[in-house]
């Protein structure tokens, strides 16, 4: 799938979990860049993420997650 | 030989020559002089428990290169599981053993099996929550593939026996701490002058306010009993400060210390009373142990528990939080006070305000009355729930909050209306006063960028506060621990 493909898909996740579409998706992005980005929505992300593109992150690959562009990096490499 | 100690100076002192003047030349030098210098101060301590030092190093350190160097999956998974293993054995051994050894033997009491026992003797070793958490981290740090495992045993050993660390934390991560000690450390002036202040600080909010709220809440907490509301009320408020002085002050002292080497570790707290929730708090609040705890527990705990959505965040920070008390000892009273805790996160995660954590009043010198109220309401929920960590038994916990609540608590508070108390109170507000000026700066008491006039008048106030107000201490509550 292509980056741009994945980033859009992403892209609506967040803005379904968040309910808000204030952010801007680039590489760099981090939680907490965004509002309402916390613990628990993070996970909810996550799960989502894994549905829309029938992936299964593991606890390793969490932990990889340092911003947008590592988020795009794992979900490519799993599909 | 704690930090505040005449023993101490004279070891300091000939060690930092020592360490900058003959061992400079190289980093390996400089490595085994903080070796030498570590388990010299290790034995000075305690010596009974060097070869348990010695041997978990060893463990550690084997173990760690073989996660990394094995290629199939699931022996990587035993070896970190035999780490696992060692670490929580180790600590479930030395602290925990007679607390689990004891309710076993109330539970078969309880199911009407009639039975005895003898709680055995068992030394608590001096540090060993705190470097087998900091040992655990590693491994499992090198498991994720975080970092990658030195293959120099003798930084690892710098990184285990550091000595302004080894007996309360920081409990440092590897992937922070390693790094600086694979480097020759140059002496900087600037760095060696903010850990004197450090140090200073550190000094000042463990003799001076931490031993004189201790002077008032000890005589408190120990005849509870005869004492009216409003004065257990008063002494819940001078051990809440107490116990934060008293650590915060070990941990300035210890990070102080460790920047006179060049080795910088992680912040422990970072003002954490000027917080306007729980969660908040606990981003301020022992630092090293929380975001441990948020990243080896509470992270995996909660991505199991991913499906569950609301309620699988929940349970996992109960559990987590369950888990930092019980860290603190083999007692009831830690398990009361983490679930505690938790609890008080269940209403944030309803709000969605789970991360939100900021500077109080950000650039403005003085904070909103809504900020003001918040952070004042929270300090008393923190003060009442510290009864629990500071009791001897829940029971006596609930005995003390129970007299707090009676028609006592608006008893004119005889017993401690003297000048003692007065002089006390004026010195918390000095404390609080400097960590409200700096609480938005690294540290509570970086001062480098006022003028030599503020500096050196504070310098100068501070060493007669500690040489007039300061009290003789012997230890420091988290050594306990």
């Amino acid at each position: 799938m292509e980056t741009s493909l994945v980033k859009e898909k992403v892209s609506n996740v967040l803005v379904s979990v968040l309910e808000h579409n204030n952010f801007e998706m680039h590489d760099e992005l981090t939680a907490k860049d965004v509002d309402g980005w916390d613990s628990l929505s993070h996970m909810m992300i996550i799960t989502k993420i894994e549905e829309h593109f029938g992936i299964k992150f593991k606890l390793r690959d969490l932990n990889k997650l340092k911003n947008m562009g590592s988020l795009i990096n794992v979900i490519q490499s799993k599909i | 030989m704690v930090f505040n100690s005449f023993n101490f100076v004279a070891f300091i002192i000939p060690v930092l020559l020592l360490y900058w003047v003959v061992f400079k030349r190289t980093k390996t030098l400089q490595n085994i002089f903080l070796l030498l210098a570590s388990v010299f101060f290790y034995v000075w301590a305690d010596w009974r428990f060097l070869v348990l030092l010695v041997t978990s190093t060893l463990v550690n350190f084997y173990l760690g290169l073989k996660i990394h160097e094995t290629e199939e999956d699931r022996k990587r998974s035993i070896y970190l599981y035999l780490g696992v293993i060692f670490n929580v054995g180790l600590l479930l051994y030395f602290k925990y053993f007679n607390f689990f050894y004891q309710g076993f033997f109330e539970l078969l009491n309880f199911f009407g099996v009639e039975s005895s026992y003898n709680s055995l003797t068992i030394l608590l070793p001096l540090g060993i929550s705190f470097f087998t958490f900091q040992t655990l981290g590693y491994l499992i740090d090198v498991f994720n593939e975080e970092v990658e495992p030195t293959k120099d045993f003798l930084d690892f050993s710098v990184f285990v026996a550091f000595f302004p660390k080894i007996l309360s934390g920081p409990i440092e991560r590897a992937a922070g701490f390693i790094p600086q000690i694979q480097e020759k450390r140059v002496l900087t002036y600037n760095v060696f002058v903010d850990g004197l202040r450090q140090i200073l600080w550190g000094l000042f909010a463990k003799i001076v306010v931490a031993e004189n709220c201790a002077a008032i809440a000890n005589p408190i907490f120990n005849d509870y009993q005869d004492k009216p509301g409003s004065v257990l009320l008063l002494g819940t408020f001078f051990y809440a400060i107490q116990l934060y002085a008293d650590f915060s002050g070990y941990s300035n002292m210890a990070i102080g210390i460790s920047k006179l080497f060049g080795i910088q570790l992680m912040r422990n707290f970072a003002t954490p009373f000027f917080s306007t929730n729980i969660s908040d708090f606990w981003r301020k609040w022992h630092i090293s142990l929380t975001t441990w705890m948020l990243d080896y527990v509470f992270t995996p705990l909660s991505f199991i528990l991913r499906r569950h959505q609301k309620k699988g965040l929940i349970f996992s920070i109960v559990i987590t939080f369950v888990l930092v008390g019980f860290w603190h000892g083999a007692n009831w009273t830690f398990v009361a006070y983490g679930l505690l805790h938790g609890i008080y996160f269940i209403p944030l995660v309803y709000k969605g305000k789970m991360n939100s954590s900021e500077i109080v009043a950000k650039g403005k010198q003085i904070p909103s009355l809504k900020e003001l109220s918040k952070m004042i309401a929270l300090f008393i929920l923190i003060m009442l729930t510290d009864v629990f960590f500071r009791a001897n038994s829940v029971s006596h916990a609930l005995d003390y909050l129970k007299r707090i609540f009676s028609f006592s608590i608006v008893d004119v508070p005889n017993t401690i209306l003297n000048t003692t108390t007065l002089v006390t109170i004026v010195l918390i507000f000095f404390f609080v006063f400097i960590e409200w000026i700096n609480r938005e700066r690294k540290h509570d008491f970086e001062i480098n960028s006022y003028n030599i006039f503020i500096r050196w008048g504070s310098y100068i106030l501070i060493f007669l506060l500690l040489l007039f107000f300061g009290r003789s201490a012997e230890t420091f509550i988290y050594f306990q621990f």
